[in-house]
């Protein structure tokens, strides 16, 4: 049950987007119809709905708080908690599961240590089990933020993951390099 | 007006009108738990108000049939009783049976049904599944007891009919639908205390008044002897 | 505005086809070599967008002038990234998985070099002397494109393609016929809908136009949910526009102004082009106010499908585009009916919609001429899982599933035998081999005890444990459910305990019996189709495999060896090679150890059965073996840990 699960600090980024989001709502109607679409634009700003967002959301169209988070949770879309900066997706459609889907999400949990709708406490890696993503001929299919893999196997999940730290690390190095090259420059 | 048959017995009826509402207004007994009177729309929900109707192959929901000349109905044929009986046990197979410490003893629907079907209260060889946790205090009057919950709906549309800003809705889904209180947190902001129309219209006490007295179902303790078989209508709002 | 005689609507879109032909005409005439690459989803998750950067860069290098052009989806998803070359003094040649490398060979080898590299080539698109033909094949020559005639042929991003290529010129024709002839048309044509259930598509849009009110409402449901479905998908990301005409045709006859495209928020590609193929229809005065400068007006708008399969049904569709919960409601009223706002309402399939055009352009009589009497027209189906050539395929009805499987598909994979077909998806069932022969059309899919569906088609080889399949798809529904009716909601959750179990080998004997009982009453007590169709998988199961059912609940174990607590994995010790660690280090779990005489063992209570052993123990060993149930294992003991 979502209402029971600890509330997440905003970050200061987010704290900006909702601001942000405030000023967006002005954009679309007070009508019922365009709650969806509402939602789909703060959970594309915010990557999830805290319950601040809920509530700028049920005030602009005059909604009870409640009705926008029962409207919410119907759909597989919203989420509740943050994401994790790569948001781990694996297919568990009928191809992919006669392919094995489910071993590759396990291996996934086992390498990060954390179960399916769940972030890990850095929120780099969140993993989620998706209904069929549509790209069958390629099962078993796992989608790591936009990018789709495909033919997922379990010996592949090491190398996925390697792959990103490896990418973090880089990019650390890089932000480092940037660093003291700036403070170099004063 | 119309004449209809309801198990060989004819009853003058408008045409329109729901065949359950004509059942029960001529003492005719048809089970239901998400029907309510009062309410216009039906969302025909819980599944066990079938009667068996002359010219249709398979049992209908009595809810959202509507009356019209010479509707001849059944309302206890063998096919009725079997999609009843499997309703309820699936019912009963997601609820924690404590009546001895239910403010709804004796009221409660689900027991008046299964007396009917003469089923019992247990679910037969289905496996229970009950929920955590036993109960839910987020509203700051009301407790909500999801191992009690049908989800009929009756509070959930009734809020909607009363109060323009509902303050209570079905959320999560399927086998996890709920009802929440979701973001009510003040006493004093909400008019809940003078309503209390979601608590009176709940057919098995899902929805009870906090008494913080009272024991916690679910919980280790003996029932208190003023709570275990009471009437009711004694300790109702 | 122009003063003076306005144009005739007919006048109006002959300019537009002019001057989408000159440039169609002006993309063929260009000299030098052409490509075309495809970038449906399939593609780009097969990297096709790297081949397309890797093309580009060969080509700038090499100082060649060549057109690229961006396609979609041509349905051979088995052989993605797909690339077509016209190289003049060749027939047009399709390649098949042009990785980066590949595409710089190709520039090399076929462009500068003239040799083609026959053995990537998959066909020529034209019948020539020198290369086969790809119509010489059965998975190309079997398929009867009528829905999908344009994909991979068109730039779904380029209205002036399809317009050039014979596009809008039926919504042109529409515009000038009465409503009560298209109607006729599709009535006569008996066309019917393709999102499952086989409706009487021109009995929906008479309904609708007959239907009290002004205001009218058309929605073409894209909501495609069905795992192991992606027909509605890849349609909008190759030709959007022929959807488009088909809703614009159908707002025509029943008199609507407005359109919604409710497509799936996780097809973001669909999503794209749909929205760009809108906005192009309106620039060119295809849609929107005024079409083609007459007097009728259709606005369409996309809406993004939040992830709820329940919503594929047409009331709960209707809810969630009005902001609420997407749990269906008793019928009647119908949307028809009472739709949208309680607005009359036509909900046709992706599919339906882009059947329409045809239709009108080419007449019923056409339309008829393929497929059954009862049927007619074409299938469209995502064939995926154990087959040689997995794939969109589009067939005429009346097919059989034998041909399909085997003819157009190529069979099983690895000389496996084939075991059963899943069609339908969650609402659908499980065929064996007995029902091969079985005639795809909407009457004979039913009878058979499955359903046409939307369209997704799962081929099982002997490896695949049917109570696992049923079991899979009720998690499906029941995940699915809406939770609004008693029946679905716990007693697809009830069904699913009972198949869990089995597959953990906890079944009972009484437990077949509950089964049977429980899925006939959520099929007969539910309230909307999921839950009436949601028990098909495990009807169908029982009925035809019912041995497997038993040898679970009997003698815990899975015959074919899938039900993970039900088998065990352990290597004969007779097979395997000694000083091989070719498994050792596939293990996730390091549950491999080396035995004292150098060869390996596994330790069961560490093992997941990934099987990752299996494919790793090379082939000339092929030591890993699998039991069930898992007593029958050997057991091996690990040797002590060796101080050093």
């Amino acid at each position: 049950m979502h209402e029971q699960s600890k509330e997440f600090e905003l970050t200061a980024e987010e704290a900006a987007a909702l601001d942000e989001i405030a000023g967006a709502l002005g954009r679309f109607g007070q009508e019922r119809g365009n709650l969806i679409p509402i939602l789909q634009m703060v959970q594309e700003r915010l990557s999830y709905l805290p319950p601040r967002a809920i509530e700028l959301v049920a005030s602009h169209l005059g909604m009870a708080p409640c009705e926008v988070y029962g409207v919410a949770t119907f759909y597989n879309q919203f989420r509740f908690h943050p994401p994790g900066r790569y948001r781990i997706k694996v297919c568990l459609g009928t191809a992919c599961h006669v392919k094995g889907g489910d071993i590759i999400l396990e291996n996934f949990e086992r390498k990060l240590g954390i179960r399916d709708g769940e972030t890990t406490p850095d929120r780099e890696f969140s993993i989620e089990r998706v209904a069929c993503v549509g790209c069958c001929a390629l099962a078993p299919v796992t989608v790591i933020n936009e990018t789709v893999h495909g033919h997922t196997a379990p010996s592949k999940v090491e190398g996925l993951l390697l792959g990103f730290q490896i990418e973090r690390e880089r990019k650390e190095r890089e932000d480092k390099k940037h660093a003291d090259g700036e403070s170099q420059d004063h | 007006m119309a004449t209809i048959y309801i198990d060989d017995k004819a009853v003058e009826a408008t045409p329109g009108d729901s065949l359950l509402s004509v059942c029960l207004k001529n003492g005719i007994y048809v089970p239901h738990l998400c029907y309510l009177e009062e309410l216009k729309e039906t969302p025909a929900s819980c599944r066990l108000c079938f009667v068996e109707v002359e010219g249709e192959p398979a049992p209908v929901t009595a809810c959202t049939t509507m009356v019209r000349e010479d509707l001849r109905v059944r309302t206890d044929t063998p096919e009725v009783r079997r999609l009843q009986r499997a309703a309820l046990r699936l019912l009963l197979s997601v609820h924690r049976v404590d009546c001895g410490r239910c403010p709804a003893n004796k009221h409660c629907d689900l027991q008046r049904i299964a007396a009917l079907l003469g089923t019992g209260l247990k679910p037969k060889n289905l496996a229970l599944l009950l929920r955590e946790p036993q109960v839910v205090r987020v509203h700051p009057l009301f407790d909500y007891y999801p191992n009690r919950c049908v989800l009929c709906g009756r509070c959930v549309r009734l809020c909607r009919e009363r109060h323009a800003m509902p303050l209570l809705t079905f959320a999560d889904r399927g086998f996890s639908t709920t009802v929440t209180f979701y973001g009510q947190g003040n006493s004093e902001e909400i008019p809940c205390a003078d309503c209390r129309a979601c608590v009176k219209a709940c057919p098995v006490a899902a929805l009870w008044p906090r008494d913080s007295d009272a024991p916690v179902p679910g919980g280790e303790e003996e029932p208190s002897p003023n709570t275990a078989g009471s009437d009711p209508a004694e300790a109702g709002p | 505005m122009p003063t003076g005689n306005p144009k005739t609507i007919d006048q109006a879109f002959k300019d537009l086809r002019e001057e989408a032909r000159t440039r169609w005409e002006e993309l063929r005439q260009t000299p030098g070599p052409k490509f075309r690459l495809g970038l449906a989803t399939c593609g780009i998750a097969s990297g096709a967008l790297n081949t397309k950067v890797a093309l580009e860069e060969t080509l700038a290098e090499r100082g060649i002038m060549a057109q690229i052009r961006t396609v979609g989806c041509m349905g051979h998803c088995y052989a993605e990234p797909l690339l077509v070359v016209e190289n003049p003094g060749f027939p047009p040649l399709l390649y098949h998985q042009v990785s980066p490398g590949k595409a710089k060979m190709i520039v090399r080898s076929f462009l500068e070099g003239g040799d083609p590299l026959f053995e990537h080539v998959l066909g020529a698109m034209e019948e020539n002397d020198m290369i086969p033909w790809i119509m010489d094949f059965p998975r190309f020559s079997n398929e009867v494109r009528v829905i999908t005639a344009l994909c991979g042929v068109v730039d779904p991003e380029e209205i002036s393609d399809y317009i050039a290529l014979g596009g809008y010129a039926a919504l042109a024709r529409a515009l000038e016929s009465e409503p009560e002839d298209l109607i006729r048309a599709v009535e006569e044509a008996g066309l019917r809908g393709r999102g499952g259930a086989g409706f009487p598509t021109g009995k929906k849009w008479r309904l609708c136009a007959q239907a009290a009110g002004k205001r009218k409402v058309v929605i073409c449901n894209a909501d495609e949910g069905d795992p192991g479905a992606y027909m509605d998908r890849t349609l909008l990301e190759s030709n959007p526009h022929q959807v488009l005409e088909g809703m614009a045709i159908c707002a025509r006859a029943v008199g609507a102004r407005r359109g919604i495209v409710y497509v799936r928020a996780e097809y973001p590609l669909a999503v794209r082009l749909i929205t760009t193929a809108v906005q192009q229809a309106e620039k060119l005065g295809l849609l929107g106010e005024s079409i083609l400068g007459g007097d009728f007006s259709f606005h369409v708008q996309v809406f993004r499908g939040s992830g709820a399969f329940v919503c594929g049904e047409e009331t709960a569709l209707l809810r969630s585009i009005e902001g609420k919960r997407g749990m269906p409601r008793h019928r009647p009223p119908f949307p028809v009916q009472e739709g949208l706002e309680g607005l009359p309402t036509v909900i046709n399939n992706v599919k339906t919609l882009a059947s329409v055009p045809p239709i009108v352009e080419k007449g019923p009589k056409w339309f008829r001429g393929v497929g059954t009497p009862r049927s007619p027209g074409t299938a469209v189906f995502s064939v995926v899982g154990d087959v040689v050539h997995p794939g969109l395929v589009e067939i005429p009805m009346g097919t059989t599933l034998r041909s399909l499987i085997f003819d157009v598909c190529g069979g099983i994979p690895r000389r496996k035998s084939f075991k059963a077909v899943q069609i339908g998806g969650p609402s659908g069932g499980c065929l064996p081999e007995d029902f091969l022969d079985t005639p795809i059309d909407f009457d004979s899919l039913v009878e058979a005890g499955a359903m046409m569906g939307s369209g997704g088609m799962v081929v099982m080889d002997e490896d695949a444990c049917m109570v696992d399949v049923a079991r899979y798809f009720l998690d499906f529904t029941q995940k699915e459910s809406c939770g609004k009716c008693t029946f679905c909601r716990i007693g697809t959750r009830q069904i699913l305990e009972i198949l869990e179990r089995m597959t953990r080998g906890e079944g009972r004997e009484e437990d077949l019996g509950l089964l049977e009982t429980l899925a006939d009453v959520v099929r007969r007590g539910s309230l909307c189709g999921l839950g009436k169709t949601a028990p098909n998988p495990v009807l169908t199961s029982l009925r035809y495999f019912r041995e497997e059912y038993e040898a679970h609940v009997r003698e815990k174990r899975c015959p074919s060896g899938t039900c993970r607590a039900l088998t065990a994995f352990y290597i004969d010790l007779d097979l395997c090679a000694r000083g091989c660690d070719a498994c050792v280090g596939c293990c996730p779990v390091e549950a491999i150890f080396t035995t004292l005489n150098r060869k390996k063992g596994i330790d069961q209570t560490l093992c997941v059965k990934c099987g990752e052993c299996v494919a790793a123990c090379p082939e000339e060993y092929n030591a890993v073996k699998k039991v069930s149930p898992p007593h029958l294992a050997p057991i091996v003991e690990r040797p002590p840990v060796q101080e050093t």
